[in-house]
């Protein structure tokens, strides 16, 4: 298709944009209208098109503008407060790494010096009472149960208790 | 229209941290100018995606999203003019997302209002039909330039594509159009 813009149709666009159309077209622009087709193709369909706006704006259903900017607001705000979240996530996920490597280090080093602690745990109801004061003696004693260990144990289940306790609340 | 209050990120974080998020839910414009650019673009945005849509229940919908993302935007543009043609290119992103999705697969999810719309829209009015025949692009881009009296450059603005393309793509589309209306209107001189 070509394109084959016309001189006039600035005119009759200008026109029917001012709403002085039919009423204040020139006889010799309503004589163009018939035999350019461009121009008669504006006309009609910019005539069409307006009629059905005005009925349409006439029949829309608007809600309150209130209610729109309360759920703005609302919107904005949840917007915001997810802004914000992702750092605190980020330093969740750090520390739930850390702690990981912590008890993988732990499980290797474990493993490394053939897990001692399992062979004294199978021990423990044969040779001692299960007595506070013994277990604590038997820790001390025990090359396995060294205190080397058991602080970096006690604070992995610190730390992974703490975090799991976080992320129970903030999910409710 | 009041001037756009700036919003920064490091604005933002202190108040909210510190649990005051006034700061952080402040809006473009405050209610009453808002309430103002309300009265005078609801209706004709509306319009806007009523007819180009053919269905008034997601021009509900498709409205009200676009003005609350209008005020959820951080720089809107200077002026009611720029803040309209704003609101048309949100809702043109809309109608556009819109039409991507799957389509409705039931009946049963169509309203009962579209079908009274559309059956209402038939006898009395002669673009309905023709706009129907449209592609979805030509409708937006024939409203947005004969109904809205939108410039080339603006559409370009609103709808994102090419400036020299728009002229090409509206001169198509009004021929086919026009060329609908007149077959329309000559079968409906032609009837009893």
């Amino acid at each position: 298709m070509m394109l084959k813009p016309c001189s006039r149709e600035k005119e009759v666009a200008e026109l029917l944009r001012r709403g002085q159309w039919p009423s204040a077209c020139p006889p010799e622009l309503r004589a163009h209208l018939s035999a350019c087709r461009s121009c008669g193709d504006i006309a009609l369909v910019t005539e069409a098109f307006q009629h059905a706006r005005s009925e349409a704006v006439g029949t829309a259903r608007i809600a309150t503008p209130g209610m729109l900017w309360w759920r703005a607001q609302l919107h904005r705000r949840n917007a915001a407060v997810e802004r914000i979240g992702k750092p605190i996530l980020g330093a969740q996920i750090f520390a739930l790494a850390i702690n990981l490597f912590i008890v993988v280090a732990f499980l290797a080093y474990q493993a490394r010096h053939g897990l001692r602690w399992l062979s004294w745990l199978e021990q423990l109801p044969q040779a001692y009472s299960l007595h506070l004061d013994n277990l604590s003696q038997s820790a001390l004693l025990n090359p396995g149960w060294s205190f080397m260990v058991l602080i970096p144990v006690t604070a992995t289940l610190a730390l992974l208790g703490g975090v799991v306790v976080y992320l129970a609340s903030e999910r409710q | 229209m009041k001037e756009p209050l700036p919003m920064h990120r490091e604005s933002i974080l202190p108040n909210v941290l510190a649990g005051d998020a006034t700061r952080a839910t402040e809006l473009p414009m405050d209610s009453d100018a808002f309430a103002g650019f309300y009265e005078r673009s609801a209706r004709p945005l509306w319009a806007y995606l009523a007819r180009v849509s053919g269905d008034p229940a997601l021009a509900d919908d498709l409205m009200q999203e676009s003005f609350v993302r209008f005020l959820g935007a951080s720089n809107p543009g200077d002026g009611e003019v720029a803040g309209r043609r704003y609101l048309f290119r949100i809702a043109t992103n809309l109608l556009r997302d819109h039409w991507r999705r799957p389509r409705q697969s039931s009946i049963e999810e169509i309203s009962e209002e579209f079908f009274a719309a559309t059956a209402n829209s038939a006898p009395s009015d002669l673009l309905a039909p023709a706009m129907a025949l449209m592609r979805p692009r030509e409708r937006q881009l024939l409203w947005l330039a004969h109904a809205e009296g939108y410039s080339h450059r603006e559409i370009a603005e609103i709808t994102g594509l090419g400036s020299a393309s728009i002229r090409l793509l509206l001169f198509r589309a009004r021929r086919r159009i026009a060329s609908l209306l007149r077959q329309q209107s000559s079968t409906h001189q032609r009837l009893p």
